[in-house]
């Protein structure tokens, strides 16, 4: 039983503990209510309240994963750039990933909290603004190799002094950016937020005094990392690896980028190495230290859903990153784009190594994080204004121990952050979107199946000058199976599809010109499956495919079960008990041959028409170039190599 | 001859009734089991229990959870929906959110209809509402006659930008009609024409599966009071803090989804309005859960939107009540990090907390308030006994965990239990900007009066109310409403761009629309009243702010100057010189009631209580257990004033007077305790 050490009494401690964690839901709803941005009003935001050091005494219940982990490192820059420079009534602005931050983006505010003339906290809001300079609308340019053309870098930077408003200082930083006035009211908002953190907080050190208040902070970090480390102890030790990749590096010759992370276990703490890691890459892919960190954090934090967050959590974890790589890049390289590219991994590689060490626990791969901006004028009858489009979408989770996925669901990235409602961005931009919708087949199959994907397409109306730009990533590293469930669907991007000049985009593009006409339609992929897809329940392949999440084709071909449709519109179908135990034999029988197969083989029957897209990934695990249908050898190579061990290993 | 109105709240575990008698002020107030199965049935036992004649009967206010019990366990008719190609998705994608951020294996609720049953439709409005293309004849018709192969009773139609158009809606809805006479369709535009699909399907979706179900349970009761020889109208409570006539709930059913919760609400407000204060907050404990409530300036705190199941929200303005984990059952336990913690879980009523001796072990509130000798062993006149040894075992247990005393423990527990009821009443008073020093707090359910005033204490709330029947007191909002309407529509105009006039036309129009749904209810003009409201926010901002207007408005300005002062007030900012966006223009349409006239008492001054016994009770400023006056409530008559440390029982409750605390009994026979005395 856990020994019990404070200097406070149970109550005290309890009632300051979630006296704090309303204080940063009040600063959270503050921003809600307030914010400009709409990103942030999709909840892509986070508040925390930090010690004197910087460390994080607690962060908002609703926060985005994205931002974990991060917020005390904001501090930490302005309490290291300032030092003995912070007085009564500053406020500071912060917005730079290399020592700190997320990305450019990611904008946050901060405010030391004064007690007699003392330093007792500092309250935080980090907020995603809607754009911050840089040559594309919303600041998200796949093709920038530095971050000067990305967007403004704000390092550490007085705005208010002394109480005093910096108007000059404010209006230099968001004259850089697209829509100014609306970025003044967010960070207006940001900082009436730290405002409500200040008066909550002192209004408890007045009840309780300075010192109880600041020895609750400190315990509250202490109750976290106590708890976390019994929780880690409770297991067995050892070291496991895990993998995932990137598409590619796009000026180089095709390859899948690797995400290696080791994991140990040794005592009541946990080593993560991320060594062996590709180095960094030319796209804005890359992720720096804190967005690595984070992805470390917010992973490992699904295995302990009930822990709160604090810096007492990180305390129980040790992290090695390699020097110039793709996780931790250094600056000037590009790194906005870290969400989908190097974040969603290391995410899904640390989930997956969890998932076997807590297999009641266990996840597939979910579908990756995506960014669709269409931005330009707007020549709509009536309108004569710049327009942004700025698009996410739901998608699949993976499989689970007991239960599939989640069908159309926020980025494991931030279950908070909600999509926009269709008729709000129709009002505001010349799209008109053709259908939303959970795609067939979209999930990775197993015996308890990914979640479904999403389509969504749309089409362009009156417009000039108009660019269209995709920040994603899994077109080739497709959501993986685990324990022998079998992948999603790859991600990207179709113009015009169906038309004479349609064009296959990929997951990566920026500055694509659109004009009045073109449409455009995209999958979010699945989450991969969990276990044989031949183990499945015939009768929830039965409820799947009324259901239209699975196709009667891909029942029999990922499933092996034969359904008869007597009567679509009623929704009579049966299984063929008979045809099924055949067909699942049949597979069972050559599976591991075709998961072998000359790839350029494969990709003659896929030209004859003997076989589709779908069984190009899942039956031969081979990997093309989707416009061209031209196999990517290494690409393939790498694929199938993890998929021998991710999925082929535990088919009977 | 007709003199008496009664009111019926019925909840998951009792069916509570209120009667009062119009001649003589008597009011009778009366508790039986609830009938889940056919929830008419209690009420029509309750009635014969309190002998009310119901050819007596003038009026019949009822507050149910029907809807919500129906949205729970899912038994639900056979329900299809018919959406615009490519988006019949949308009430599964939703917005795509998860409640627990961080828990992957706790899921929201699937839709209410499976996605088998929602049909797609070729037709399109764009965002002007121009028609895109008109419904696909062939096609509709095609999908009614699936729909009704298939059985189904009910049917949603959602369609694309319908807000601004509801021509293509409409004409889905006569095919249906047609092809399927009988089934309850509705269209999303005619139920709430506002912006965002989700929001907008899903209350139409909710409506659709509800229509059915309550439809059917308010023609049986009606039937069945018709039977008892009720002639007048049975009154529904709906979410909004109104009523609607029986007939009229049918096509709103989704109103009524939270009928039980807004009742105490309304009450709260009813009883803090009696006793002169014009804000106060309500704190209505029972067993298992708080929930929490704030009136300001005599005006109940509404919601645009709730929600029975995350992800499902259904649109319509409702009461804001909080409710957290915090009950007479809550368990105290110690969690992997030591810390001592209080709910949400629950003993529930079985096994109960340790004292009922029904198999429940951990410590309860209920426990802590029996060791500390604040609640009695005997309950309910006798009908019920709490075993105190068991609760101090289980405290006991514990204590051992902090080297406490047992009696510390069972303060440390209590003391846990008021600091998080006062998080929620925080959340729903501070963090909107208002200072619960200018509030009233009033105290009901069973558990509510027994902690009231240490919750007033730490948010220094002057003053604490415990209504006369603490009990049944939500049965008594039910009698205490308004029939209530509200109607809405988007309107999407800058400030500077904006004209009165064509505000105005708007407004006059919904005021057209709202006056004819109460005169078609039989509402005389007289009792008539529509309030204007306009919803806004700075161009650029995300949320909007709902503001009273004055009819006529007589400048734009004026209406912009309210919203500036109601953004300083609520979040410390405004901006005067920005411009604004009016997204809303809403209408509320209420039709006055006739309320009962509660009696005043006599009151004689200085009127000396008498204690019926004296108690050991732990009061911490007293310095431990002192010996306190334990008084009958029934034996307190108006005027009456003491100071505490005292203990006051009645039937359905247990006030705890602290040390200090002045009592006073006012005329209508509510407990005033002033906190700061």
């Amino acid at each position: 039983m856990t020994q019990i050490e404070s200097k406070l009494d149970p109550v005290t401690f309890e009632v300051l503990k979630n006296a704090f964690g309303n204080l940063v839901d009040q600063m959270s709803e503050q921003i809600l209510r307030t914010c400009y941005s709409f990103v942030i009003y999709c909840r892509d935001f986070s508040s925390a309240l930090c010690d004197v050091n910087g460390d994080t005494i607690m962060q908002g219940s609703q926060d985005i994963a994205v931002h974990v982990g991060t917020l005390h490192l904001t501090a930490k820059a302005i309490i290291d750039t300032f030092k003995d420079d912070i007085h009564e009534g500053d406020v500071f602005i912060f917005n730079d990933p290399y020592v700190g931050g997320t990305h450019f983006c990611d904008v946050r505010i901060v405010r030391p909290v004064f007690w007699k003339g003392e330093i007792v906290a500092f309250t935080l809001t980090n907020g995603h603004w809607a754009d911050v300079g840089g040559t594309v609308p919303g600041s998200f340019d796949i093709s920038a190799k530095d971050h000067f053309g990305e967007g403004l870098r704000i390092t550490p930077t007085r705005i208010w002094s002394k109480g005093r408003y910096l108007g000059d200082v404010a209006n230099c930083l968001v004259a850089n950016m697209r829509g100014a006035e609306d970025r003044l009211g967010d960070l207006r908002a940001q900082a009436e937020a730290t405002m409500v953190g200040q008066r909550e907080f002192l209004r408890l050190v007045e009840k309780y005094g300075k010192d109880t208040v600041m020895s609750a902070a400190r315990e509250c970090q202490d109750y976290v990392e106590r708890i976390t480390r019994s929780r880690i102890a409770e297991l067995d030790d050892g070291t496991w690896n895990a993998v995932d990749f990137i598409d590619q590096d796009p000026g180089q010759p095709e390859s899948l980028i690797p995400i290696r992370v080791k994991m140990t276990i040794k005592g009541d703490k946990v080593f993560y190495d991320l060594e062996g890691s590709h180095g960094y890459i030319g796209c804005f892919l890359n992720s720096a230290y804190p967005a690595t960190l984070s992805a470390l954090v917010a992973g490992t934090k699904a295995f302990f859903p009930d822990i709160p967050l604090n810096a007492g959590f990180f305390k129980a974890f040790d992290i090695k990153v390699p020097e110039n790589s793709v996780v931790n890049a250094p600056w000037p390289v590009a790194v906005t784009g870290f969400c989908s590219g190097v974040y969603e991994k290391v995410q899904a590689a640390v989930i997956d190594l969890w998932s076997n060490r807590m297999p009641e626990r266990a996840m597939g791969c979910a579908f990756n994080l995506e960014y669709l901006l269409i931005g330009g004028w707007d020549r709509r009858p009536g309108f004569d204004s710049f327009f942004m489009w700025y698009d996410w979408m739901a998608g699949g989770h993976g499989g689970r121990a007991h239960k599939d996925g989640c069908n159309a669901t926020a980025a494991v990235f931030g279950l908070g952050l909600s999509i926009q409602p269709c008729e709000g961005q129709e009002r505001l931009s010349p799209v008109l979107t053709s259908e939303h919708a959970i795609m067939i087949d979209s999930a990775g199959p197993g015996k308890h199946r990914g979640g479904c994907g999403v389509v969504k397409g749309g089409t362009v109306l009156a417009c000039d000058q108009s660019v269209m730009s995709y920040c994603c990533d899994r077109a080739r590293s497709i959501p993986s199976g685990i324990w022998g469930g079998l992948p999603s669907i790859p991600q990207g991007l179709w113009k015009n599809k169906g038309k004479e000049d349609e064009a296959y985009l990929g997951a990566i593009f920026s500055g694509v010109p659109v004009q009045q006409g073109d449409t455009f339609i995209r999958p979010s992929a699945g989450g991969g499956g969990l276990g044989d897809p031949l183990a499945r329940n015939t009768n929830k392949v039965l409820e799947d495919v009324i259901d239209e999440y699975v196709s009667v084709k891909r029942a029999k071909k990922d499933y092996g079960v034969v359904i008869n449709v007597i009567d679509q519109e009623m929704l009579v179908y049966e299984v063929d008990l008979a045809a099924t135990e055949k067909q699942r034999a049949h597979i069972r029988e050559n599976r591991i041959r075709w998961m072998r197969e000359d790839p350029e083989q494969v990709r003659d029957k896929l030209l004859a028409g003997e076989i589709d897209d779908l069984d190009v990934i899942r039956r031969h695990g081979v990997i093309m170039d989707w416009s061209t249908r031209e196999v990517l050898p290494e690409t393939t190579r790498q694929f199938r190599e993890m998929m021998e061990k991710r999925t082929v290993a535990f088919w009977d | 001859m007709a003199k008496f109105r009664t009111a019926v709240d019925t909840g998951g575990t009792f069916t509570d009734i209120f009667v009062f008698n119009e001649e003589t002020g008597q009011v009778h107030i009366q508790k039986v089991p609830s009938t889940p199965d056919n929830p008419s049935r209690a009420i029509e036992n309750a009635m014969e229990t309190a002998k009310v004649n119901m050819s007596d009967v003038n009026l019949f206010s009822h507050g149910t959870t029907v809807g919500t019990n129906a949205l729970i366990t899912r038994d639900l008719p056979p329900t299809g929906m018919v959406c615009s190609k490519g988006f019949r998705d949308v009430i599964e994608i939703r917005r795509s959110t998860k409640q627990d951020l961080w828990d992957h294996y706790k899921d929201v609720p699937p839709p209410y209809v499976q996605r088998r049953h929602r049909l797609e439709v070729e037709e399109r409005i764009d965002y002007a509402g121009k028609i895109v293309a008109p419904v696909n004849e062939q096609e509709a018709r095609q999908v009614a006659q699936t729909l009704k192969k298939r059985g189904m009773k009910a049917i949603a139609v959602c369609f694309m930008n319908a807000y601004m158009n509801g021509i293509n809606e409409q004409r889905m809805k006569e095919i249906l009609q047609e092809e399927i006479p009988h089934a309850y369709v509705c269209t999303s535009n005619e139920l709430l024409p506002e912006i965002f699909e989700h929001e907008r399907f899903s209350t139409c979706l909710t409506n659709a599966v509800l229509g059915p179900v309550v439809g059917e349970y308010l023609d049986d009761l009606t039937g069945r009071l018709k039977g008892m020889g009720y002639k007048g109208d049975v009154l529904v409570l709906h979410s909004g803090g109104g009523v609607l006539k029986a007939e009229t709930v049918a096509k709103y059913a989704s109103r009524v989804a939270s009928s039980g919760i807004a009742a105490g609400a309304i009450a709260m407000n009813q009883t803090a309005q009696l006793c002169g204060f014009e804000n106060a907050m309500g704190l209505d404990m029972g067993g298992t859960s708080c929930d929490v409530s704030l009136t300001y300036n005599g005006e109940l705190r509404m919601n645009k939107e709730w929600e029975v199941e995350f992800g499902y929200p259904i649109m319509y303005p409702s009461i804001e009540v909080i409710t957290i984990g915090a009950g007479g059952g809550s368990i105290a336990w110690v969690d992997q990090g030591g810390s001592l913690r209080n709910g949400p879980q629950s003993a529930q009523a079985v096994p109960g907390p340790a004292c009922y001796q029904k198999g429940g072990e951990a410590p309860t509130n209920t426990d802590a308030n029996l060791v500390l000798g604040r609640l009695n062993t005997v309950l309910l006149d006798g009908r019920m006994e709490l075993n105190k040894e068991a609760s101090e075992k289980a405290i006991k247990k514990l204590a051992s965990r902090f080297d406490m005393t047992t009696i510390d423990a069972a303060y440390s527990i209590l003391q846990l239990a008021n600091a998080n009821m006062c998080d929620a009443l925080r959340l729903i008073s501070v963090t909107k900007g208002y200072d619960p020093r200018d509030f009233a707090l009033v105290a009901f359910g069973g558990a509510g009066p027994l902690h009231a005033a240490y919750v007033a204490r730490e948010l220094e709330i002057p003053k604490v109310i415990v209504p006369r029947y603490p009990g049944v007191h939500a049965a008594m909002g039910c009698l205490l409403v308004d029939v209530r309407h509200d109607l809405t529509r988007t309107y999407l105009v800058n400030s500077n761009e904006a004209k009165l006039d064509d505000i105005e036309t708007v407004f006059e129009e919904l005021e057209v629309e709202a006056r004819e749904m109460l005169e078609k209810e039989g509402v005389p003009e007289e009792n008539i009243k529509l309030v204007r409201n306009m919803d806004l926010r700075y161009i650029g901002q995300w949320r909007n702010l709902t503001v009273d207007v004055p009819k006529p408005i007589e400048t734009l300005d004026h209406a912009l100057k309210i919203f500036h002062t109601e953004h300083e007030r609520q979040f410390s900012w405004s901006n005067p010189d920005q411009v604004v966006e009016i997204y809303g223009l809403r209408i509320t349409a209420i039709g006055r009631v006739p309320k009962p006239a509660f009696k005043k008492n006599e009151t004689t001054a200085n009127t000396q209580a008498v204690a019926k016994e004296t108690r050991r009770v732990y009061f911490e400023r007293a310095g431990g257990f002192v010996d306190t006056p334990v008084y009958k409530r029934t034996d307190l008559p108006s005027g009456t004033t003491f100071t505490g440390p005292a203990i006051i029982e009645q039937l359905d409750t247990t006030t705890v007077v602290p040390s200090a605390v002045k009592v006073t009994v006012d005329e209508y026979l509510n407990i005033i305790m002033d906190i700061n005395a």
